[in-house]
């Protein structure tokens, strides 16, 4: 870093935080929104897994078929194998979007370290016109952080407890899913509303 | 830093607000800029806050979004273990000197102790992963709880900080590269005591509540290849004080199981389901406890919670007890949990609560026997400075009727008599014997406490009554004797009597003999009257002299004494009337005297004891042991001046099986009397009392009395009130006034009654 002025640089720095973390938000609802469908077909693959489990396949025709059962079992499973599989990735691809936003906000956290002493509170404290203060901008910064850290391990916690023995579990699982959404819908964007004017300055 | 230019010296105090929801779980403390400055800290920096209702927590420091002064929020998610955190009500308010900054290291590693949410379904990597993300960036101290976030996922609900690198003393930074390890919490620091030290008397319902308790760790394999289920749930039977819940504690402390205690009222809500909630809530911590170790649920006053379904308080009881039932199954099916219940009244608990599967054993605690008794003297006084001459066994004597709770009272109270004494060094008080017996006044046992026909007997000494020389041998014989002797009485083959019959005329000193029995032999002494039994309602007198008897059994050796029993009991044999009262209560006599047996809840004493060690035993406690079991049974005295319509049944062996024929007094009786009732009155020297004696055939003992009264308020009214003594004249005077009460007839009724006794044993 130059020898600068400490504010301006810092606010610098959290102008490209801001501009990661709205870009990186963009990614993460995406991802989470490919997700829904997913889980969709997830939890009807387990209802049918349900209804076959259920069906007395000897009172009907298709008798006939004598390992039909353990066929449809075994091909229900594989295609929720293969959901699941895909569910995998895009939890990574979640992962990537939380890593790549603590790394931002840490780098913050260190930059402001180095300046701290030479920051006076009040320049600390006191928003402008444009700008918030430098210490609300830190605060959502490490309120942003843990909120994805806490909404990344919540839905990997869900998919977690996925367990074939468990169908009506898996039944649920989007509901579950959308009410984490739900939960965190707003958070993230009300904070870069919060911070729209001091990004276009 | 800046210098900081006008930040008051003094130390502000800072009201104490409500979290912001934004800042719940984000161990933030927000202050206002004049307190950032006068703590010079730094955005985020870690600082130590004591508390309002004691206990620190770690925080961070940030400024308060409006700026404002004189104001603190923090959320205290990280706090040392036990202290408050909130919410707390309007009006609180902080030092600002409560508040220090603190160093705030980063750490290489740090060492927590994971505390579950429910029995932990994944693998130990998600309970590592939780844990770690739940202490990243976060300042923490040795020896604090950091609390998840309310509503967060995962299987986490907590984590105690147990070390680290560098020690976090008095605080670490967790950072992302910090390498966190899950640790087993230290053992307890002091190595609990054994249970023999704090338990007294209650040795044989410990070994079954112990042996519960271990049964499944130590012969899980063998239990596993039995296929057998190990009973898991019991239930303690016993009157309030006799040690039930403290029994519970001491063994799972012993044990090392972990306890969960809870009372049957906590559990209950208001609103409808908040009962079945709570149990609900409370079966599966238990649960939870049982997955690291032996554990025990111990409910108190379980007929609170789980009373008689369908009675008078309708659907939500039969909720919560059916809640209770099938959370028992539960447990009973393959968790590890024992279930322990503690009642006064089993008879109000549901039925379907106490069947093999639910509630498998029950263990009945009664009043403690004398044994009993010393062994809980011994444990209380164990660390009282005691006094040589304190005999414990002798206060055990005494302290018939009193539970664990009604003796630690009394070692309460006989040491503050102790430190009342004036005179005595106040340095190292002694507690004598005089202290027991002056507390042994104040403290009366808590059975009695609703005991009916508790009486306060005024002692009278056998030497107060006057004649009936035979008549105070038959008694002491029967009464004293037994109590006092009981290898002498087995020796010879006796039983004490079980009832014992005192008739005569009215007038001769019957209550009055009881009166003297009761003072000589301490035990506890009831007597009822019909005033007591007799209520309007049916059934209700039954039930009452049941529970005379009731209360004399859990306090033997007791007498129980009827006056003017002939009012109280029909005879069936003589008056052929309707099914009355009378007659019912009779019956209830009858088989309180003499019935199959005793309900199983007054079962009382350890019966295990005697096989157990019986080698070990000393010859005196055998011989207590003996006298104990010798005594327990009560014994009735009834009086009557009309033996002759008494039923049949009650004046057989076995009930009233001591018929004692009280004469009036022949002239040596007489005179022996008038000397008693003259002990206290100036008599002039022509006094004869010989004389009277002979002049006052048919006169009863309280004739003599009234006599005596008579010629002294005569001597009164005659010579003027300075009269100094009474003569011959004035006894004489009052003698003609005076008619005898006792009437011929009445005497060949009750002498016709003791031949035709005879008479009849003679026909055998």
């Amino acid at each position: 870093m130059s020898p600068r002025e400490p504010l301006p640089a810092v606010q610098e720095v959290l102008k490209k935080v801001f501009c990661v973390v709205q870009h990186q938000h963009g990614l993460w609802r995406s991802t989470v929104s490919d997700c829904s469908p997913l889980l969709t077909s997830l939890s009807n693959l387990a209802e049918q897994l349900q209804a076959s489990q259920n069906v007395q396949l000897e009172e009907t025709p298709l008798r006939a078929f004598p390992d039909l059962k353990d066929c449809l079992r075994r091909k229900l499973l594989a295609a929720g194998d293969a959901i699941l599989d895909q569910l995998g990735e895009k939890l990574t691809s979640l992962l990537q979007v939380r890593d790549t936003i603590s790394s931002h906000v840490e780098q913050v956290f260190e930059l402001y370290e180095q300046k701290a002493d030479e920051l006076d509170l009040d320049v600390v404290l006191q928003p402008s016109a444009v700008s918030p203060s430098l210490a609300d901008m830190l605060a959502w910064l490490q309120d942003i952080d843990r909120h994805f850290r806490n909404s990344y391990l919540e839905r990997k916690y869900l998919l977690s407890q996925i367990q074939w023995g468990n169908l009506p579990n898996i039944q649920t699982l989007p509901q579950a899913w959308d009410r984490i959404s739900e939960n965190d819908q707003d958070f993230v964007q009300d904070i870069l509303l919060s911070v729209s004017f001091f990004l276009e300055t | 830093m800046v210098p900081d230019s006008g930040v008051p010296t003094a130390d502000p105090l800072l009201k104490l607000l409500p979290t912001d929801s934004r800042d719940r779980g984000t161990q933030r403390c927000r202050l206002g800029p004049s307190a950032l400055r006068a703590l010079r800290v730094r955005l985020g920096a870690a600082l130590t806050v004591n508390l309002p209702d004691g206990g620190s927590c770690i925080c961070t420091a940030w400024p308060r979004r409006d700026l404002s002064d004189g104001f603190v929020q923090l959320d205290p998610g990280c706090a040392s273990p036990g202290a408050a955190t909130g919410p707390w009500g309007a009006g609180r308010s902080i030092r600002l000197s409560g508040l220090r900054a603190v160093p705030c290291p980063p750490l290489r590693s740090v060492t927590v102790w994971p505390v579950l949410r429910e029995p932990p379904a994944p693998g130990g990597a998600s309970v590592l992963e939780a844990a770690q993300e739940l202490l990243r960036n976060r300042p923490v101290g040795v020896c604090s709880v950091l609390m998840a976030p309310p509503g967060a996922a995962g299987p986490v609900a907590a984590v105690h900080v147990l070390g680290g690198d560098p020690r976090p003393e008095p605080a670490g930074l967790v950072t992302p590269r910090t390498r966190v390890e899950l640790g087993e919490p230290s053992a307890p620091p002091a190595p609990d005591p054994p249970a023999e030290t704090t338990l007294g008397g209650l040795a044989e319902a410990a070994a079954a509540l112990r042996e519960l308790l271990r049964l499944p760790h130590l012969h899980a394999r063998a239990l596993a290849a039995l296929d057998v289920c190990v009973p898991r749930g019991l239930l303690l039977v016993g009157p309030p004080g006799v040690g039930k819940t403290q029994l519970v504690r001491a063994v799972a402390r012993e044990a090392r199981a972990r306890l969960l205690a809870v009372s049957g009222p906590e559990l209950q809500g208001s609103r409808p389901g908040e009962t079945e909630e709570n149990v609900r809530l409370v079966f599966a911590r238990a649960r939870e406890l049982a997955q690291r170790g032996p554990a025990l649920l111990f409910i108190d006053e379980l007929d609170a919670l789980c009373p008689r379904r369908g009675g008078p308080r309708g659907a939500p009881e039969s909720r919560a007890v059916a809640q209770v039932l099938t959370l028992m199954d539960g447990v009973g099916s393959e968790r590890r949990v024992l279930l322990v219940a503690a009642t006064n009244r089993p008879d109000a608990l549901d039925p379907a609560l106490r069947r093999p599967g639910r509630l498998d054993r029950e263990i009945i605690i009664g009043t403690p026997t004398l044994m009993q008794r010393k062994d809980i003297l011994q444990v209380i006084t164990s660390k009282m400075p005691v006094s040589p001459n304190v005999d414990l066994l002798h206060l055990a004597e005494m302290t018939t009727g009193y539970v664990g709770a009604d003796l630690t009272a009394l070692c309460r109270e006989a040491a503050m008599q102790a430190m009342r004494h004036p005179g005595k060094n106040s340095e190292n008080p002694v507690i004598d014997a005089a202290d027991f017996f002056e507390a042994f006044k104040k403290i009366q046992p808590s059975s009695f406490r609703s005991f009916i026909g508790l009486t306060d007997v005024k002692p009278v000494s056998w030497e107060q009554i006057g004649g009936l020389e035979d008549v105070k041998l038959k008694l002491k014989q029967s009464v004293e004797w037994p109590l006092k002797f009981p290898r002498e009485f087995a020796r010879m083959g006796l039983n004490p009597p079980k009832g014992i019959l005192l008739y005569g005329p009215p007038g001769c000193a019957k209550t009055t003999l009881v009166r003297a029995v009761a003072t000589s032999c301490h035990c506890s002494f009831a007597s009822v009257s019909a005033a007591d039994l007799f209520s309007p309602f049916i059934g209700d007198s039954e039930k009452v002299l049941a529970q005379v008897f009731r209360q004399a059994r859990a306090n033997t050796p007791a007498i129980v004494f009827l006056d003017e029993i002939d009012s109280m009991l029909g005879s069936r044999s003589i008056s052929k009337a309707e099914n009355g009262i009378q007659e019912r209560v009779l019956s209830v006599l009858l088989n309180e005297l003499d019935g199959v047996g005793l309900k199983t809840i007054e079962r009382r004493g350890n019966k295990l004891r005697l096989q157990d060690n019986c080698e070990e035993q000393r010859e005196d406690e055998e011989e207590l042991e003996f006298q104990e079991v010798f005594n327990q049974n009560v014994m009735i005295i009834a009086a009557t001046n009309r033996p002759d319509v008494l039923d049949d049944a009650l004046l057989r062996p076995g009930r009233l099986d001591k018929l004692i024929y009280i004469p009036p007094p022949d002239q040596k009786d007489r005179l022996s009397i008038l000397k008693i009732c003259t002990k206290n009155t100036p008599l002039d020297s022509d006094v004869s009392l010989e004389n009277l004696a002979a002049k006052t055939s048919f006169f009863s003992g309280a004739d003599l009395g009234n006599l005596c009264k008579e010629a002294a308020l005569r001597a009164l009214e005659e010579n003027g009130l300075e009269a100094s003594t009474v003569s011959q004249e004035h006894f004489l005077k009052s003698l003609e006034t005076i008619k005898p009460s006792l009437r011929h007839q009445d005497l060949t009724l009750c002498e016709g009654f003791q031949k035709q006794e005879f008479s009849s044993l003679e026909n055998l």
